[in-house]
């Protein structure tokens, strides 16, 4: 009996999952059944809860549980420094989310995050194609792509904003030479900030986002594309409608974590704007700093940091189904 | 005869396509060089001609600025040979701690007998998504009342916490590709679940071990927000420290490329290292 159940698992190993999905399904329900007296006979029932708790505490301490004091929190009045504190319901919520300038943190937020992913979305492409073909420049190209995003962010920050000095910055001195405007004032006009602001993200993530894109081009079958060019497909058409639909999974990868990686940017614009000029961008990571941890509204704070962490909690499936399916088809 | 001219103009084109695409490559690749250029460069000059324009790139190289910073020379209220001991040791006790709850956890994870195998993956991976500001708050608060600010463990149990998701995946996923079939012999010879792991997969899972240490100590080395808000000097960090060599009569250059090309060194060769597996591993191996 359990020699034939562990046939069926390794069976199901190796092979490409998805299109098993209905049986694999049914295998899992027919062994619910009998399931468990005979799995804690074999494993020793406890045994994986006791590996796994320590890990567990760690996780539920760091994630769980600030959850619930934010829910807490959320609902009293009271700050830090005036820790007395009484319930006032929905009362904090009300007053973030009337707040214009919370409505515009989340707004601006959501538009860095497009606009950076975006443009590291094509550059990595653009990127990754010629990196792709196998070569020894090409092995070397790769490591030297690989150097950005090893950079420290609160360091890249601070060589971006002396690069981008008016004074004596390499950047307006430069353009200068080139012709090109060279007193820009970068961080002083929310415009240039912001155009600084996500050309940091993306020199620091685009090597990331070609990297992945580049291995997916390198795991691409040859056949479609030969077959394409067989019937004649000029390059753009076999990229567009071979290459393309079959990169899909690493785009959906790239662009997920991407996303939620660029959601948690604060290094940058902490150390090169602070949020400023005014408040031109002050991103919601920005914002919740400032309530929390520098006007101590403990209350308001954690309204706001509920707010964000439900809007999250909804890519949480596009998490899972973008990179846990193919870290491992066979598990999720 | 005329399919071989088409085909031969098709091959032309990919020919000027594909050399586009090289000039963009290198294009890219030399235009993001710029900012590691100047780090280094500004780091070697004197400080003299640090801030001079045109840049001048003809000089005799210096380490006064390397030597002034290595041995806390001024610029930072905390010496900054200080700042860079408090990252190793946050890094180090970071490292050690997710290595040592992701392994019996991925260990946990691959085991096919757990019933509730697949929901906590799911669950580890999902915890990726929580953002660390949303964390920093009761963090913050508790800390301030336990007497913890300051402190290295304010930062190393964060560190683990963020850094596990990734390391419980990358593990989990090598003990995955073990056949199942040499645990099981292994268990009908009599051996423990104790044994298979320290005998079987722990020596098949150091390659595994070594990508998972590596990229939790980059992740921790870089921190910011949780070791800006949760220090003040004794446990402060470089990436913040190095901030105060902005002062109120500008930047420091010389001190500051010094300072960060130190920070940045390390990450750098451990990043060549890893090279591939990196992708891999910050994809949670859902690029091989």
């Amino acid at each position: 009996m359990t020699r034939g159940m562990t046939m069926t698992s390794t069976q199901r190993g190796g092979v490409a999952v998805r299109d098993l999905e209905p049986r694999a399904a049914a295998t899992a329900a027919a062994r619910r059944a009998p399931g468990r007296a005979r799995r804690r006979r074999v494993s020793g029932g406890a045994t994986p809860w006791v590996l796994m708790s320590p890990a567990l505490a760690v996780l539920l301490l760091m994630t769980v549980a600030p959850a619930a004091y934010l829910i807490w929190a959320s609902l009293r009045s009271g700050t830090l420094l005036n820790p007395a504190s009484s319930f006032v319901g929905l009362h904090n919520y009300r007053e973030v989310l009337t707040d214009p300038n919370v409505l515009h943190s989340l707004l601006i937020t959501a538009a860095f995050v497009v606009v950076a992913v975006s443009v590291e979305l094509v550059l990595g492409l653009l990127i990754a194609v010629p990196l792709a073909s196998q070569s020894r420049s090409n092995n070397l190209a790769a490591t030297l792509m690989l150097l950005p995003f090893a950079v420290t962010p609160a360091v890249s920050a601070m060589i971006f904003k002396e690069l981008l000095n008016p004074n004596y910055g390499w950047v307006d001195h430069y353009m200068g030479v080139l012709g090109l405007p060279s007193q820009v004032e970068w961080l002083s006009n929310p415009g240039t900030a912001w155009v600084a602001l996500v050309g940091l993200d993306v020199w620091q993530w685009t090597p990331f986002v070609a990297l992945i894109l580049m291995a997916g081009l390198q795991s691409l079958p040859h056949e479609p594309l030969e077959a394409a060019a067989i019937d004649g497909a000029s390059t753009w058409q076999s990229f567009r409608h071979v290459t393309l639909p079959m990169l899909a999974p690493f785009l959906a990868i790239a662009v997920t974590l991407r996303t939620i990686q660029a959601v948690k940017t604060f290094d940058a614009f902490k150390i090169r704007t602070g949020g400023g000029p005014g408040d031109s961008t002050e991103i919601i990571n920005l914002g919740v700093y400032r309530i929390a941890l520098q006007s101590f509204r403990i209350g308001a704070a954690s309204a706001l940091a509920m707010v964000l962490l439900i809007l999250l909690s909804l890519l949480v499936p596009v998490l899972l189904r973008a990179v846990g399916r193919n870290a491992n088809p066979e598990e999720i | 005869m005329s399919a071989i001219t088409a085909a031969g103009r098709l091959d032309g084109r990919r020919l000027a396509t594909r050399s586009a695409g090289r000039v963009l490559l290198w294009g890219w690749l030399l235009l993001t060089m710029v900012p590691l250029v100047f780090m280094l460069a500004t780091s070697l000059k004197p400080s003299g001609i640090a801030k001079e324009l045109p840049p001048r790139w003809l000089f005799h190289p210096t380490l006064e600025h390397y030597r002034s910073v290595l041995t806390g020379g001024s610029g930072t209220s905390v010496g900054f040979d200080r700042l860079l001991f408090n990252s190793f040791a946050v890094t180090l006790g970071a490292t050690l701690l997710t290595v040592g709850l992701a392994v019996p956890a991925a260990y946990a994870l691959s085991m096919r007998t757990f019933g509730a195998r697949k929901a906590l993956s799911s669950w580890i991976l999902s915890t990726y998504m929580f953002p660390p500001i949303v964390a920093v708050i009761p963090v913050f608060v508790y800390a301030g009342k336990l007497g913890l600010v300051d402190r290295y463990p304010v930062l190393i149990v964060p560190y683990a916490a963020f850094n596990l998701p990734i390391a419980v995946w990358i593990l989990r996923s090598s003990i995955l590709q073990i056949p199942y079939e040499i645990q099981e012999s292994a268990m009908v010879d009599g051996a423990s679940r104790w044994q298979v792991l320290r005998r079987i997969i722990l020596p098949l899972l150091v390659p595994a071990i070594a990508t998972v240490a590596i990229l939790s100590a980059i992740l921790s080395w870089n921190e910011f927000l949780f070791a800006l808000s949760l220090t003040r000097s004794a446990a402060k960090t470089s990436p913040v420290g190095i901030q105060e060599f902005t002062g109120m009569y500008g930047t420091d250059w010389g001190k500051l490329t010094a300072a960060s090309s130190v920070i940045v060194a390390p990450i750098l060769v451990m990043t060549v290292i890893l090279r591939r597996r990196i992708v891999s591993g910050l994809t949670f191996g859902a690029v091989k």
